[in-house]
């Protein structure tokens, strides 16, 4: 699960996170997670047929529902990311029309839910070592985990910047108008800033300290069992059916 | 053999504040030494400069024999442990055991889960090999940091204020491992009462070394302590006062140990003096 491995994340990803090793998908190997669910978004991403799209989405939401990840936490994560998807899907409106646009606003949604279910049903450390062993280059691997980490660092100094600024009194800022309570907003926004890059460039001397190459390495290595193949292979032909439906192959 | 050489090194910040000036120290093997000073004197900035954390800088430094500078500083971490202040900069790993595991891993170092499991016995923090580092308790942070550095099996412990932020109980627990550890450290500290348990040298930095010698010694120089603006342990205080209430307070003890001897001390001789006046 997209989680703390940083301080003060005391609040409801990291329980989510002791959910995601409860659940039967945090159980599984992240490759097979990742393989599984990337085939199905492609799958899905080739899709152009508004019955295909819809069973789809359906696939998506049954994977969410199955997946025992609080549909809270789900729903709060999908309204995080319908902003973009509305953006998408109302361009394609406006340009191709109404069916147009609801297929893309339900094609997205499809792969946004798949992936949501993918990353909060796997612990985030378990995520990117998943992909460093799928062959991404560890670069890459490596920068996902330090921005992750960063954002989390930059999340706690806000959180506490706010409530310093709290237990001095401040209430502003709750309008355009309150000029004073903008400018003390925008001073936070710069200390969070600053203050998380300080905290940041430790965490990377810290990792420097104990050897790290920019090479996210474990210290032990899982292999795939039955589960995880069976997981991979519902994927499989979950996703090759609707490809096959689209390309006319299965009337 | 010589553990660390530190020749005239000087070190300012990027925006030109002068932070080390001329230090010259060195640290033999098994030496456990302590640098403290007021705030901005200069100590984690030593540390992390000696760790191959902050160059450019003038002067030299000799970590088991390899000097440093920006090509050889990842091989000078080899030898090098260095514990954060705070042990969340430090801890990474989603579990205690892989985060113990993390530096030999990376280093490449031969039977890594020997190593965890030594580490791991040694700070007395076995039974949260599986626990999430994030759930513990400030002190048994630092112990899982200082088990991380452990498991590297590091020539030299660099430590930046250990004793911090702990609660009396972690503290002391803390005190009684770091005292117990059979290896070459260097603490950075304003906790005179910890190094008194921990160290046998100390050297007071305030940008450039001021002392350097054993801490009872150091706190009989007033001037030194005050210029530095360090406060002595309460033991100390409390024997300065004796001694100048009259008592013969020969040394001014540091430790709750040196304090019991020397309080009998004073009691056998006053007991003597009772009794000749008696007689």
């Amino acid at each position: 699960m997209i989680v703390a491995h940083v301080r003060g994340h005391h609040t409801r990803p990291e329980e989510l996170d002791e959910h995601a090793r409860a659940s039967w998908l945090g159980r599984l190997d992240p490759r097979a997670k990742i393989v599984g669910v990337v085939v199905f978004v492609v799958a899905t991403a080739l899709l152009t047929q508004t019955e295909l799209i819809l069973a789809s989405l359906l696939l998506a939401v049954s994977f969410g529902a199955m997946s025992q990840v609080p549909y809270r936490h789900l729903i709060r994560m999908y309204l995080g990311a319908l902003p973009f998807i509305l953006v998408a899907s109302v361009s394609v409106f406006l340009f191709s029309g109404l069916e147009r646009g609801f297929d893309m606003w339900a094609r997205t949604s499809s792969c946004v839910l798949a992936l949501l279910v993918l990353a909060s049903g796997t612990e985030t450390f378990e995520l990117f070592a998943g992909l460093r062993r799928l062959k991404v280059p560890k670069l890459v691997s490596a920068l996902l985990m330090l921005t992750y980490k960063y954002i989390l660092i930059l999340g706690d100094e806000l959180e506490r910047m706010k409530t310093a600024r709290t237990a001095r009194g401040f209430k502003g800022g709750r309008g355009l108008l309150d000029g004073r309570g903008l400018r003390i907003i925008s001073y936070t926004a710069g200390m969070v800033f600053v203050r998380a890059s300080a905290r940041a460039d430790n965490g990377y001397e810290g990792l420097m300290a104990r050897g790290f190459r920019m090479d996210m390495k474990q210290m032990r290595t899982s292999r795939l069992e039955a589960g995880d193949f069976a997981f991979m292979a519902w994927f499989a032909c979950l996703s090759s059916l609707l490809v096959m439906f689209q390309l006319g192959v299965i009337q | 053999m010589r553990v660390l050489n530190v020749k005239a090194l000087s070190f300012t910040y990027e925006d030109g504040t002068p932070a080390l000036k001329d230090v010259d120290l060195t640290i033999e093997e098994g030496e456990k030494v302590a640098v403290i000073g007021p705030n901005g004197a200069g100590k984690s900035t030593l540390l992390h400069l000696v760790a191959g954390f902050r160059t450019p800088f003038h002067g030299s430094v000799s970590v088991m024999e390899i000097v440093l500078d920006e090509r050889t500083a990842d091989k000078v971490r080899r030898h090098i442990g260095l514990l954060f202040q705070d042990p969340d900069d430090q801890i990474f790993m989603p579990t205690v055991e892989e985060d113990v595991g993390f530096g030999p891993v990376n280093l490449g170092l031969d039977s890594v889960e020997d190593r965890v499991s030594r580490a791991l016995r040694s700070t007395s923090i076995e039974d949260l090999a599986k626990r999430k580092p994030h759930r513990l308790s400030h002190g048994m942070k630092k112990r899982v940091a200082i088990a991380g550095v452990l498991a590297m099996e590091p020539d030299l412990l660099l430590l930046d204020e250990p004793t911090a932020g702990l609660d009396p109980r972690s503290r002391s627990g803390l005190i009684e491992l770091l005292r117990n550890m059979d290896k070459t450290m260097l603490i950075a500290t304003h906790d005179l009462e910890a190094v008194a348990e921990i160290v046998d040298r100390v050297i007071l930095l305030n940008g450039s070394i001021v002392f350097d010698g054993g801490l009872a010694e150091l706190m009989a120089q007033d001037t030194v302590l005050e210029k530095a603006g360090l406060e002595p342990p309460q033991i100390s205080k409390l024997f300065k006062r004796l001694r100048g209430m009259g008592y013969d307070a020969k040394v001014l003890p540091v430790t709750l140990d040196q304090a019991v001897a020397e309080t009998v001390r004073l009691a056998d001789r006053e007991k003597g003096r009772s009794r000749d006046r008696k007689t």
